[in-house]
């Protein structure tokens, strides 16, 4: 018989190479399939990206602009739009990049790819928001319009991604946004965030903690050179006018009442016995289980009462239009509430 | 016109009749009128083909159900079960259908299904259980499945069971229900639990305001099973003509866009009975019916005959 | 920043018709997918709002409310009762508890009585008509000592605890009482990234772990059910539990003083479907934070009113839709395997059975592990039914180490008529307390019985998660019996 503690310490031996080569995102086997994906192919398309975001902004990108926003050298950066303009996408006039209407295609569809798949993971996974860009930044690349398609399809068809941009249909159509800096709209005038930028990814991740999502209302208190003092979501927020020109908002009539210092109290926050209005479930709230919450009768104006708590302590029973339904406290707290006074009976 | 008038009193006449009278019919169109989507509630003629002889005929589609997984061969009328989770609707169907039943799964799909089947009357039904959902707005596969049953396999009588308890949750589903099909017949199930719990619920009141036969019932204990089995052999057979409510006040910020697709989809397929219901789900992005509508499928109740192959009779319509 | 332009990248799909032209489908389309741009916003809100405003004003001229509301109040205090800090876990603990034994001391005389009837009548029947008829001694071999006995064997030990449990599961469940246990445990299975209703398929799962697979389907979030169906299988299942309990009793409760050794056995069983239970959690926990990493999760659960169960039809439906459902797939399985291990025992090569040249082979393998050849060869051929192990370690221990006095013949399962006597068999064919312990421990941790790989492959419709699902325990059983034996060795060495 074998000797056990060469036995044990052979089976340690074994283990540890398995784990260091197989360990999910950080073994070597992902490591260098991962390095072996940014081909030139690669290269290419964030290119045509680049071009068509200055396309759009009305300011052409240059050779400088795609060698600094693809980390490579301008010799490399020159090799490669050499091969794209033999290819027929991209034209060069003047040191200005133009995209032909070949390169744009392949652009909207490289744009398509890469905000559908932020839809897919904001609406059908749990990743979280810091996640989403570095992934479909390289899910875009192994798109086919085909797979963009069925995809588009199961999601039913988004027309914005999670952070407002509009994604381009199958035939390349789409309405930008149309939505100005947060600093430049007037002040105390209500109006609706349409966009957030995601990158940088420390300032996006900054609003995100924050709470703001596409689809807030906001209105503007103070803007200066040092800060830019806003109301979203019952709440104030200051943010440096770096940060707040991330925001994109579009003016709503005046009309429109913006939540000022409210309670800002959630289905959590009610004791068992009390009752509350729901006023709004909150954006960060997305997919499959906002449609359900829905369905299940949560909507502004629905009075929702907490019955009971489970012996866990965590989820509660409450009666939502006559049927008692469980959510999690992590759920409720996604659901914004005003509470009844008068207790149930 | 006024076919709701003809609809036979109850059988045993142990219940009073759920029909509404003339006079409310002509009030809730009167109602309806003020709102533009209406016009497309009234039933559709039958096609010259299958002659104005056949009102008696089935109108659900043979072909489409074979996919579903329902083959008609012996049966005249196919019914299909729908109603929200927990409103006792396996009691309703073990009632009607007594052990003959067999329960499988959908095809392709890891969900179940039981399915049976009764005779009333002079006709063979055979009644398919569909799963239970809040919704029929394809969220999750439950949904899609009761779904793509009610509006692909057409159905000749749809049964919603209802909770009495819970009335408002659960005429969500029929009011959706509604929108895809005129021939529903609800159910109206747990009338001894909301008389327990204090509640009367007015099931004359409710069939004029949805406009479809509503028959209160205690599946439990087999009170209202026959007049339910009754309203829908009138219903199968057309001898009840129901006209059903349909969701009132589309939004402001949906009517111009629901409004200018209607226009559209009148113009491509006249008579579709669901146009606005169409409209509002491809303004909903959902592939299904886009598919459905580019590939021809959504064809109109009266449109598709067992006798014939659905498909060339839809095509015509297109 | 992008400004407020409609920028039709391609040319616009369609030109808008004339008033009167007849539109196609694609036109419609198109014109769905331009508006689709102006309404924005939450459509889905939007379009529920409306139903539900007018789902309302139905609902209230239809019902009137009358002012007593008395009985309402019963089905909130069994509510408030079964939820409560108190007594929420303790009910749950006794409920279960009366359940398993309303199924085992009701499943053992049944379970006696088919076995009479099946192997002690009808097998003998079935071997004088074979003789009667002149069949040739190796078809009999393989349809009545092979394909009959398995099955039947499958039968008599699965049927009766089967009819039991399910039934009374059911009617908890008709009653509403199981919503409430999944209410009362999802904390724990939160923390472990599962859903509550996990509680209820595991336990299943301890009927069988089929039954269990299948009942995952009340859990509505793809990637907790996926969950579910892969931990299933750490429920010890009604055909494990008679290995754990025959193994416990004639070798740990021996070990004991004979006045609570019957104490130490169970409570030795008891800990090895806690192990069970616990490494679910850990599996859960370890699979929603790898592998499942990426899946959508949501949580939703009605707690629907209490109401009184109608026993002759829950009885009726659950005899026919889970009962004899897994009955059939067991036998379907069970069949060949019966086959397989006659043959096994009975085709020779150069005078040799290919049983003795599997075991031989797998031997030193299984000694790594606390195991012998015999256990591992067992549990290869015996995977369409873990009710078939210990019967074939049996034979298979007595063919081949040639100990007489015992057992039916070459390829003939059985089982002996007391305990002392299977130790006996078992120590004979060189078992000790390790590998007892070992085998306990194995037979918790390893691949799922066929029946349930197949019912998980139907219910996954993936080959990626039915391998898994059968690798993950089996590789954890590896683990765990190499570790075990190992620093046993490793102590009493020193010892």
């Amino acid at each position: 018989m074998i000797d056990p503690l060469i036995a044990l310490l052979v089976a340690g031996l074994l283990a540890g190479i398995t784990a260091l080569l197989f360990w999910p995102e950080r073994g070597l086997v992902i490591r260098w399939r991962r390095s072996r994906q940014i081909s030139e192919r690669v290269l290419a398309e964030d290119a045509l990206k680049h071009i068509h975001e200055h396309e759009m902004k009305g300011q052409p990108a240059t050779l400088e602009s795609v060698a600094g926003t693809l980390h490579i050298s301008r010799d490399q950066a020159a090799q490669l739009l050499e091969r794209a303009e033999e290819n027929g996408l991209v034209s060069m006039d003047a040191g200005m990049l133009h995209l032909t209407p070949d390169g744009r295609n392949a652009a909207l569809h490289i744009i398509r790819a890469h905000r559908l798949w932020e839809r897919y993971l904001a609406d059908q996974t749990g990743y979280d928001e810091a996640q989403w860009h570095g992934q479909a930044d390289r899910i875009e690349h192994s798109l086919q319009p085909a797979d963009a398609d069925a995809l588009a399809a199961s999601l039913g068809n988004p027309t914005h991604d999670p952070h407002g941009d509009p994604i381009p249909d199958a035939t390349g159509q789409f309405v930008a946004h149309g939505g100005q800096p947060l600093t430049a709209i007037a002040l105390d005038h209500p109006a609706q965030i349409v966009h957030i930028e995601d990158e940088p990814e420390t300032i996006y991740a900054q609003l995100v903690a924050l709470g703001l999502y596409p689809g807030m209302t906001v209105r503007l208190i103070e803007a200066t050179p040092k800060r830019v003092r806003f109301w979203a979501n019952g709440d104030e927020h200051v943010l440096a006018p770096i940060l707040a020109t991330n925001i994109s908002v579009v003016p709503l009539p005046q009309t429109v009442a913006v939540a000022v210092e409210d309670d800002s109290e959630t289905l959590a926050d009610l004791k068992l016995g009390e009752r509350g209005e729901v006023k709004a479930i909150l954006p960060r709230c997305r997919g499959a289980e906002r449609r359900r919450f829905m369905d299940l009768g949560i909507l502004p104006g629905t009075v929702i009462a907490a019955e009971m708590i489970s012996a866990g302590g965590d989820p509660t029973a409450y009666r939502i239009r006559e049927a008692l339904i469980a959510l999690r406290s992590e759920q409720a707290r996604m659901i914004q509430i005003t509470r009844h006074t008068e207790t149930a009976a | 016109m006024n076919t709701l008038n003809e609809k036979t009193a109850n059988g045993n006449g142990g219940q009073p009749p759920m029909a509404p009278a003339g006079f409310d019919q002509q009030m809730i169109q009167l109602l309806e009128e003020d709102d533009g989507d209406q016009k497309f509630t009234i039933n559709i003629e039958p096609l010259p083909a299958v002659s104005a002889a056949c009102t008696t005929c089935a109108v659900h589609n043979a072909a489409n159900l074979r996919s579903l997984g329902v083959d008609m061969a012996e049966w005249d009328f196919v019914v299909a079960l729908a109603g929200n989770p927990n409103v006792g609707k396996s009691t309703v169907f073990n009632t009607i259908t007594g052990l003959k039943q067999h329960t499988g799964n959908w095809p392709g799909k890891t969900v179940s299904r039981a399915e049976g089947g009764f005779e009333f009357g002079e006709s063979r039904y055979k009644l398919v259980d569909l799963p239970g959902t809040y919704s029929l707005l394809a969220t999750s596969m439950d949904e899609e499945i009761a779904r793509d049953f009610i509006l692909f396999g057409q159905p000749d009588v749809t049964i919603v069971v209802v909770d009495a308890t819970r009335l408002e949750r659960n005429l969500n589903l029929v009011l959706q229900v509604l929108e895809i099909t005129d021939r529903v017949v609800v159910c109206l199930n747990l009338m001894d639990e909301a008389r327990r719990h204090g509640l009367q619920v007015d099931a004359r009141r409710l069939a004029l305001d949805l406009g479809v036969p509503v028959i209160p019932t205690e599946a439990r204990h087999k009170r209202g099973i026959t007049e339910l089995l009754q309203a829908v052999d009138e219903v199968a057979t057309g001898t009840y003509e129901p006209k059903p409510h349909r969701i009132q006040g589309t939004p402001p910020v949906l009517k111009n866009a629901v409004n200018q697709l209607m226009a559209q989809l009148e113009k491509l397929a006249p008579g579709l009975p669901n146009a606005r219901w169409v409209a509002l789900r491809l303004l909903d992005g959902d592939q299904t019916i886009a598919d459905a509508l580019s590939e021809g499928r959504l064809g109109t109740l009266a449109s598709a005959n067992t006798s014939q192959p659905a498909g060339s009779l839809v095509a015509a319509q297109l | 920043m992008t400004t407020a332009t409609s920028i039709p990248l391609k040319s616009p799909p369609q030109t808008r018709h004339g008033d009167d032209a007849t539109p196609t489908p694609e036109d419609v389309l198109a014109l769905a997918r331009t508006l689709r741009w102006e309404i924005g916003g939450d459509f889905h809100q939007t379009l529920m709002e409306t139903i539900y405003t007018d789902a309302a004003r139905i609902a209230d001229r239809a019902v009137t409310r009358s002012g007593e509301k008395q009985r309402f109040d019963l089905d909130r205090t069994i509510d408030h009762l079964v939820t409560s800090r108190r007594w929420g876990i303790p009910i749950m603990i006794l409920m279960f508890t009366l359940v398993f034994w309303i199924t085992i001391t009701g499943a053992n005389i049944p379970s006696q009585m088919l076995s009479d009837l099946l192997i002690g009548k009808i097998y003998p029947l079935l071997n004088s008509i074979a003789a009667a008829i002149g069949m040739p001694w190796w078809l009999s071999g393989i349809l009545i000592d092979g394909m009959y006995l398995a099955t039947a064997w499958v039968v008599a030990v699965m049927l009766p605890p089967m009819a039991i449990f399910f039934p009374l599961f059911t009617l908890l469940e008709d009653f509403g009482y199981l919503p409430r246990v999944a209410f009362n445990l999802d904390n724990i299975y939160k923390k472990s990234g599962a859903h509550g209703k996990q509680s209820l398929s595991m336990m299943m799962g301890f009927g069988c772990n089929a039954a269990g697979v299948v009942s995952t389907r009340i859990i509505d979030s793809p990637r907790e059910r996926l969950i579910a169906i892969l931990t299933n299988n750490f429920a010890l299942c009604n055909g494990r539990w008679p290995t754990q309990i025959l193994l416990a009793t004639i070798f740990i409760g021996a070990l004991a003083p004979i006045y609570i050794a019957g104490l130490v056995s169970a409570l030795a069983v008891v800990g090895i479907a806690m192990l069970g239970i616990i490494i679910s959690f850990l599996m859960s926990g370890m699979l929603s934070r790898s592998v499942l990493k990426g899946e959508v999760s949501t949580f939703s659960l009605e707690l629907p009113p209490f109401r009184p169960p109608r026993v002759w039809q829950t009885i009726y439906t659950s005899l026919i839709d889970r009962t004899l459902y897994v009955l059939w797939r067991a036998v379907v399985f069970a069949a060949p395997a019966g086959a397989v291990i006659w043959l096994i025992a009975n085709v020779t090569i150069q005078g040799t059975s290919v049983a003795a040249y599997m075991v031989n082979f797998l031997n030193p393998v299984g000694i790594l592990f606390g195991l012998n050849g015999v256990i591992l060869v067992a549990y290869i051929v015996a995977i369409p039914a873990n009710e078939i192990v210990i019967p074939t370690i049996l034979m298979l221990t007595v063919l081949l180490n040639g100990i007489s006095g015992t057992g039916q013949g070459a390829g003939v399962l059985f089982q002996m008529d007391s305990a002392v006597a299977t130790k006996g068999v078992l120590v004979a064919g060189g078992w000790t307390l390790l590998t007892a312990i070992s085998v306990m421990l194995f037979s918790l941790l390893h691949n799922p019985c066929s029946t349930t790989l197949y019912t998980i492959y139907k219910e996954t419709g993936s080959k990626r998660w039915t391998t898994l699902s059968a690798l993950m325990p089996l590789a954890l059983g590896f683990a765990v019996t190499f570790v075990v034996a190992q620093v046993w060795r490793l102590l009493s060495g020193i010892g």
